[in-house]
């Protein structure tokens, strides 16, 4: 009883009194229920894929967002468990409840194979390096296309659940476990370590802190959570295919995350979700599809530039100038220290 | 910090701008169609319609192609008083899905599913670029169960494999157009024998030397691995170098500079994509003397002379129609109302035209709509369209060979598009001595002039 209680009061203090944090729970709370409402077998597709989208794009958001190590080959991490999945999965038969896991871990390997050479490089020049790695692994596919599948990619991989409805609450609730989680690691104490090397990484450096180390763990966590990405979108579409590791797959995260909001992961979330069933619903203007949505995206960075939900928060609430507690901008005074909000 | 978080802004502004721009092209033409399930209600003299969604990349030529060709297919039809379901008539409606799948090949899927949750098509045809048809015809079959006639892409695996062994999940798949894969190659080896052929009669030389230039990707791996080592050796033919530019390579002199340094009279070309545009353009300005053989689906198309500048003239080709090669009946009135209509010249995605026919007549011997009823008739097909006489083998493949179809060389000369194999083809002159097969109209293959004038030393 005493838990309920609690989780009652901190319902009612900590989220019912701020709009954004209301909308990201009507959000969870609109995706759960979503099927019961309806089940358009296309509908719950773009929310399954926009869902480990947005797993993927909060990883990059991870690592480029609060770590400052800008990634221009995002891809990489997502391809490289796409297609360990479909190897596991299709030579040795092995279920997709191990195959998404042991893809994701081949991944981190990868995070560090990409981390360690990448270590002393910087702003454009890292982005360049990242960006060669996906390029030669497409290389790599196309050489030993025997093993690969060439440009077919790999198919005829289990699916990821027997109906579209498991499929669906699969993909949704492990992005929000996994979102969650990376929410709260960039909360944490190795989040702020993260924070403060972005913004300046000798500081860090002359405090004592081996930022070698953390930078590598960086890549090894976004890689992780990109690779569980990568699994899952295979299982879900049953193929894995070199345009996986396409420059587009790489941008498509980067253009997620900075319409959402950068250094948030909630933002990476919000970007996906706004951005990718769009995409789908321009598909009735084949024409001028990408042109549309080119200028969607043109004009809300031009109108919100630290991105749509920074924007949204900013306009919904405020902080408090003495305790730096967050209030529903209509407060005249700080809903905790009672300090002037003006 | 704040610079760099406007630099990271600006370099995203700058990519969705310019993947805005790469993805607009302008549109296809005033006749396009209407888009995703705009309604067109039955004529009064219809009792209901049969819908068909035509699935492509819309905004490439090879969607357009699709499309013009279904369209033509369908308004011939409906004009001819529709389709006999039984006692009934039915209009046919035809729902475009525009799949973007060269760009976005996965997310093909997705377009896919929409049309058929919401349109609930009865058929569906097109499909262009594999790594995209591989999951949708999957969705197609495993999930709905619909009959879906591939009509752009020739990968063997997207049948074999699958209707020969579970039967019961594939036999909703059907490939109208192009022959499959391994047939394309068959089909160059023979356009590749009859230059070889030429080479010796009017150059003199016993064993022509044959470089292959193919474009780097994984489709024609078996044919670049395959025709050095079975098929140049049955030919007669000295393999002497493989050059592989990408795809969308826009200069490729220091392939071509490899290639004379070779001292090959042959280049056998392998290229579907953009490449094809600078490799014609490139290999006449600078005068190689060896004769370009193979596929080039650039040279295919009626814009391909103007954009090498002329330079590519005399490049040989496979293609499924062309102008002066009456395969049947109906190829040059197709050709002709194709070009009136639409003013190109028709691609073998075009083909979609026989595949609206191949389900009318499934359907009127089935005499209902049910989809296994369908299949069994589809399955009986046996139809003269305009690329040949179309029956399906027991893996639902189009079957090649003399008396079905058999796909056409086509050699551009002096500017025009004129089909060259098969020119007094002899398929088995072991066994059928006198059998010759070849097109009304079709005109013997020509050494290109400055090939002819470099090794004759002129």
């Amino acid at each position: 009883m005493n838990l309920i209680r609690i989780a009652l009061r901190y319902i009612r203090n900590e989220i019912l009194v701020l709009p954004t944090r209301v909308i990201a729970i009507l959000f969870v709370i609109g995706l759960l229920v979503l099927p019961l409402l309806t089940q358009d077998m296309y509908i719950l597709r773009i929310l399954a894929i926009a869902a480990i989208f947005a797993i993927y794009a909060a990883s990059w958001d991870l690592l480029s967002g609060f770590v400052g190590q800008v990634s221009f080959g995002h891809a990489l991490f997502f391809g490289v468990a796409a297609y360990t999945t479909a190897l596991l999965n299709l030579r040795f038969g092995i279920s997709p409840i191990l195959t998404i896991p042991i893809g994701a871990l081949a991944s981190v390997l990868v995070g560090l194979l990409v981390g360690i050479p990448c270590l002393r490089l910087k702003g454009p020049y890292l982005g360049l390096a990242t960006l060669a790695f996906p390029i030669m692994l497409m290389g790599i596919i196309f050489i030993f296309p025997g093993f690969f599948g060439g440009e077919l990619g790999i198919s005829g991989i289990t699916r990821l659940a027997a109906a579209r409805l498991n499929e669906y609450y699969i993909a949704v609730v492990f992005m929000l476990i996994l979102c969650f989680v990376m929410w709260k690691i960039t909360d944490s104490k190795v989040g702020i370590i993260f924070h403060a090397i972005r913004e300046d990484e000798i500081a860090v450096r002359a405090s004592g802190i081996n930022t070698i180390k953390y930078k590598l763990f960086a890549f090894c966590l976004s890689g992780f959570f990109a690779g569980l990405a990568g699994g899952l979108y295979t299982h879900f579409l049953r193929i894995a295919g070199p345009s996986m590791l396409a420059v587009l797959m790489s941008f498509q995260a980067i253009i997620w995350t900075i319409f959402g909001g950068v250094a948030t992961i909630y933002g990476a979330v919000t970007g996906v979700f706004i951005l990718f069933p769009t995409l789908e619903i321009l598909r009735t203007f084949s024409d001028y599809r990408m042109l549309i949505f080119a200028l969607i995206v043109l004009l809300v960075l031009r109108l919100m530039p630290q991105g749509i939900t920074v924007f949204v928060r900013d306009k919904l609430e405020r902080e408090c100038p003495r305790c730096k507690v967050r209030n529903v901008f209509t407060r005249k005074e700080c809903r905790v220290c009672y300090s002037s909000m003006k | 910090m704040k610079g760099k978080y406007y630099l990271l802004l600006t370099l995203v502004a700058t990519l969705v701008l310019l993947l805005g721009l790469v993805g607009c092209t302008p549109a296809a033409d005033d006749t396009a169609p209407p888009v995703n399930g705009e309604e067109e209600e039955p004529g009064p003299e219809f009792d209901g319609e049969i819908k068909i969604a035509v699935t492509g990349p819309m905004t490439n030529i090879q969607g357009e192609m699709m499309w013009w060709g279904a369209t033509m297919a369908m308004e011939e039809i409906n004009e001819a008083g529709g389709v006999a379901v039984g006692d009934e008539k039915y209009s046919i409606r035809l729902i475009q899905v525009e799949t973007d799948e060269i760009m976005d090949p996965l997310g093909a899927v997705s377009a896919v599913e929409n049309v058929i949750v919401s349109e609930d098509p009865d058929f569906l045809i097109g499909g262009f670029r594999t790594e995209a048809v591989t999951p949708y015809t999957d969705l197609v079959a495993r999930d709905y169960q619909k009959i879906f006639l591939i009509c752009g892409a020739a990968t063997n695996e997207l049948l074999q494999g699958r209707v020969d062994e579970d039967y019961e999940t594939w036999k909703y798949l059907f490939r109208v157009t192009p022959i499959r894969s391994t047939d394309l190659v068959r089909v160059t080896m023979l356009m590749l024998h009859e230059v070889a052929m030429a080479v010796r009669e009017e150059l003199g030389i016993a064993a022509p030397k044959v470089a292959i230039l193919a474009e780097a990707l994984e489709w024609n791996e078996a044919l670049v691995q395959g025709a050095p080592a079975v098929y140049f050796p049955q030919l007669g033919l000295e393999h002497v170098g493989t050059f592989r530019p990408s795809a969308t390579a826009s200069d490729v002199t220091t392939e071509l500079r490899g290639i004379e340094a070779s001292g090959a009279h042959i280049i056998y070309t392998i290229m579907s994509g953009p490449v094809g545009i600078p490799f014609g353009k490139q290999w006449g300005e600078l005068e190689i003397p060896a004769c370009p053989v193979g596929i080039n689906v650039e040279a295919q198309k009626s814009g391909y002379f103007p954009a090498t500048d002329g330079f590519g003239d005399y490049d040989y080709t496979l293609n499924t129609f062309a102008l002066n090669a009456n395969i049947t009946d109906q190829t040059i009135p197709f050709m002709t109302k194709f070009m009136d209509k639409y003013g190109q010249v028709p691609n073998y995605n075009a083909d979609t035209y026989t595949a609206v026919y191949l389900l009318k007549e499934a359907v009127e011997r089935a005499g209902t709509m049910d989809t296994d009823a369908v299949i069994v008739e589809m399955e009986k097909t046996d139809r003269v369209g305009p690329a040949g006489r179309i029956v399906f083998d027991e893996i639902h493949d189009v079957i090649w060979g003399p008396g079905y179809v058999t796909a056409v060389g086509i050699q551009w000369q002096e500017g025009d598009l004129v089909a060259c194999w098969p020119y007094e083809w002899r398929p088995d002159p072991q066994n059928a001595p006198d059998l010759v097969v070849g097109f009304d109209g079709v005109v013997p293959y020509q050494i290109p002039p400055h090939v002819l004038r470099q090794w004759r030393g002129e």
